[in-house]
């Protein structure tokens, strides 16, 4: 069993409760994986009940009042994560709080303080990831214990554990990649005939979008993206503060007609070779990273197997809340190997 | 820019040293690391150990005479009447906790080695709140830190506690980068730092120095300068050599090998984080500012000196096993490498001839009535080995230049120089990185035996 501190209910975190409240039977039998959320907490508060929360009362609650705290047996006002790391005896930390990419907060603090009490953690936080993702390696290192976040990059797709295999008895040079979806559909309605502005305005009325879409169009989500692949999977010790950022919000619909006359188009690509660089890229129509809408492509070239490409829809609740899923049951398989 | 123990002697020095940040600060953003004022910690140490063994009327007699000493380094460190105020009342509220810790030692009669690290932080933490008066008086616009508020973070290896690089960078870079950024000069203690659950460490080995590197890697500073009470790495100890002279330019290879033998001051673990950084590290005396120092770099100007620095390394003695039935029997080595390990007993030097008839090792002198104990135990009777003879009247020689590498006829000169003056030769080993050639001489013909290399060499 599983004792699960759940930070964040907002569309990953939910997503989460619903799979497991649909699926718990099976991933029990099937896996082993047995999972019990003790506490869920929100930007209300907190609910908590040690033997295991009711999934689909959270998620009625959450609808209802705004915020899991208001249950009336096991909301906790006021209460914040790094006080129930304190209170509650927990396995794994699962972080499915707002990315931060100024400052990591508060997710950082959360990871840090969990890490140190040799609580294992998920994170689908791309924030403390691109500012601190060396660090926190090395801390879950020191203190022995697992730090997985594999919903951080591509969503549900397994990009890491993907490039991994590619890299097997090989060595990869060069990862490119369309790591956001957003920017992606704005640029695809842009190859349609819209201007970027109507576009944008579509993304954020088709919930592609966030409200505020800077960290999208800037680039900053895809660099994010971008160094927790450098890291992962290249071992480059790299920061958010390392990658050369141009966005799209320069980006005009008359370059991309006079692109598609010459049979190319632009993605906005980042790429890892001796350096790490987000920009909008002139690319071949065909090119396999040339995907439409809210799709995500990453290509890995290899030293001596040439390169290979992974495709997928990238963001969206159900999608990353399974890549937590997959990382809670790796959790699971190597807690077992230890105790062996 | 990091000051050691005897830059920090005294008020005066406190001072003087203050002055010298002064004049760079306004041209350059700069970090000043303080070690504890000189002797501070080795009394501090012998004040855990009194304390845990139960000597009152000592640990008090003891506390006095710190308390005292650092309030006389304030007057005459700091004039300003306020700034002293305030200084003597930070340094006062350190005292009674630094006397309560040491109370509660006194009461258990137990010390660990986690009170004992916090215990001897408190060194670094008096001296950097003088230093931070001195500078206030001075209108430089400062702030003190200990070595955690600066961002440096380690495991639990309380004594010789190691830096987790990463999680250190990520913190240094956050406090120290934003005092720099609105313009304050931090004052950060040497020496100490925190674990992950914020309790007091020490870096052991290294000390001050390693602090200085650390937050050097960390903030990719352009360079460190280790102040301290010499002119830089000499091409010999001017004790014996007088015409040894400073060493402008050394390679970080060259600085470690010198300071593994003893160069005065430096441990090769304070260079590690500079030398993976490519952080230029100067060696410059706050007694004669003007010198230029010792740069350790990692491209030092080309050179056409093929020896840089001959060294004498006192208090060693040398052990021989030797055995006919040695020969061919793969594992003797091992064997007598691993029991001194058990022992805890380091090895520095070792030679077999190729014939395995023997093999001669190295080790400090303090240690061999260990060493040969243990030796024996394990190795004599098993008829493995002969016999197991010592010599504690030896003396290492080190011939450090990295223009030794690829340069053929060094070890004729060298023992050449030594033979002429009649020297016997005991035992040689060299590395095949020919950084570096040393060899074994009775204690007598140390001197002479540096002396005739130094001049061989016009050093």
């Amino acid at each position: 069993m599983l004792r699960i501190l759940l930070a964040g209910f907002g569309v990953v975190g939910r997503s989460l409760a619903e799979i497991l409240v649909e699926r718990s039977e099976e991933l029990r039998r099937g896996e082993g994986l047995n999972i019990r959320i003790i506490g869920i907490i929100d930007s209300g508060g907190a609910a908590v009940y040690e033997r295991g929360l009711n999934l689909e009362e959270m998620i009625k609650t959450k609808k209802k009042s705004g915020s899991v705290s208001h249950h009336d047996d096991y909301g906790r006002p006021g209460l914040n994560v790094l006080d129930l790391l304190d209170e509650l005896e927990v396995d794994v930390l699962v972080d499915a709080t707002p990315t931060n990419l100024s400052n990591g907060e508060p997710s950082y603090t959360y990871i840090r303080k969990a890490l140190a009490s040799r609580i294992h953690v998920v994170t689908v936080n791309k924030g403390p990831l691109a500012l601190a993702l060396p660090a926190l390696k090395e801390l879950a290192k020191h203190k022995d214990v697992i730090f997985r976040f594999s919903g951080s990059v591509g969503g549900g797709l397994p990009v890491i554990e993907f490039a991994r295999q590619c890299a097997r008895g090989d060595e990869i040079i060069k990862i490119e990649g369309v790591l956001n979806g957003t920017t992606n559909y704005i640029i695809s309605r842009m190859e349609d005939g819209l201007e970027f502005e109507a576009a944008l305005q579509e993304a954020q009325e088709r919930g592609y979008a966030e409200k505020d879409p800077s960290l999208d169009i800037r680039g900053l989500d895809t660099a994010a993206k971008l160094v927790i692949l450098a890291n992962e999977v290249l071992g480059i010790k790299a920061t958010i503060n390392d990658v050369h950022i141009k966005g799209i919000e320069e980006l005009r619909k008359k370059e991309i007609d006079e692109a598609i006359r010459s049979g190319e188009t632009y993605r906005l690509i980042g790429r890892v070779d001796s350096g790490l660089e987000v920009k909008p890229t002139r690319i071949k129509r065909e090119d396999p990273l040339a995907v439409r809408y809210s799709m995500n492509a990453v290509s890995f070239t290899t030293m001596n197997s040439g390169v290979h490409v992974i495709l997928g829809r990238g963001a969206g609740g159900r999608e990353t809340a399974t890549a937590i899923l997959r990382d809670l049951i790796e959790i699971k398989k190597k807690l077992v190997e230890v105790k062996v | 820019m990091k000051f050691g123990g005897t830059s920090l002697g005294d008020g005066e020095r406190i001072k003087n040293a203050a002055r010298l940040v002064k004049e760079y600060v306004e041209n350059n953003e700069v970090i000043v690391v303080c070690s504890a004022m000189a002797e501070v910690t080795d009394t501090l140490f012998m004040l855990v150990d009194k304390a845990s063994r139960g000597r009152v009327r000592d640990v008090e007699i003891t506390l006095n005479n710190l308390s005292e000493k650092h309030f006389r380094a304030i007057d005459e460190a700091i004039v300003d009447e306020a700034v002293k105020r305030d200084v003597k009342s930070i340094i006062k509220d350190l005292i009674e906790d630094l006397r309560r810790a040491v109370l509660s030692i006194l009461y258990l009669r137990e010390a660990t080695p986690r009170s004992r690290d916090y215990v001897v932080s408190f060194g670094e933490r008096l001296s950097t709140r003088i230093m931070w008066g001195a500078l206030t008086e001075l209108n430089v616009n400062c702030k003190y830190l200990d070595g955690g508020d600066a961002g440096i973070i380690t495991d639990s290896n309380f004594g010789e506690a190691n830096p987790l690089m990463e999680v250190t960078k990520l913190e240094v870079r956050r406090r120290i980068g934003s005092l720099l950024d609105r313009g304050i000069t931090p004052i950060v203690t040497g020496y100490i730092a925190v674990n992950e659950e914020g309790v007091i460490t020490t870096l052991g080995r290294g000390g001050s120095d390693y602090t200085a590197t650390i937050l050097g890697y960390c903030l990719d500073v352009d360079e460190v300068w280790l102040w301290s009470d010499v002119d830089g790495l000499m091409t010999a100890d001017p004790k014996i050599v007088k015409n040894a002279r400073v060493l402008p330019t050394v390679s970080f290879n060259e600085a470690i090998e010198m300071a593994i033998f003893g160069a005065k001051g430096l441990h090769p673990r304070a260079l590690e984080p500079a030398m993976k950084s490519n952080i230029k590290v100067r060696i410059k005396n706050t007694f004669n500012p003007s010198h230029l120092g010792t740069l350790i770099t990692s491209k030092p100007e080309k050179s056409d000196m093929i020896v840089k620095a001959v060294l004498l390394v006192k208090d060693v003695a040398m052990i021989s096993v030797r055995g006919a039935s040695m020969v061919g029997r793969p594992g003797t080595v091992a064997k007598i490498l691993e029991t001194l390990a058990r022992e805890n007993i380091n090895v520095m030097m070792i030679s077999q001839s190729v014939s395995e008839s023997s093999v001669s090792i190295v080790i400090k002198r303090d240690a061999l009535t260990r060493a040969l104990n243990r030796l024996e135990t394990a190795l004599l009777g098993t008829g493995l080995v002969e016999d197991i003879e010592s010599e504690d009247d030896v003396n290492v020689i080190a011939v450090v230049g990295e223009g030794m590498r690829g340069t053929p006829g060094v070890a004729s000169k060298v023992f050449g120089a030594v033979a002429k003056r009649g020297i016997n030769i005991r035992m040689i080993a060299q590395g095949s990185s020919e950084l570096n050639i040393s060899f074994v001489v009775k204690e007598e013909d140390g001197s002479e035996a540096v002396k005739a290399i130094h001049e061989e060499y016009g050093l």
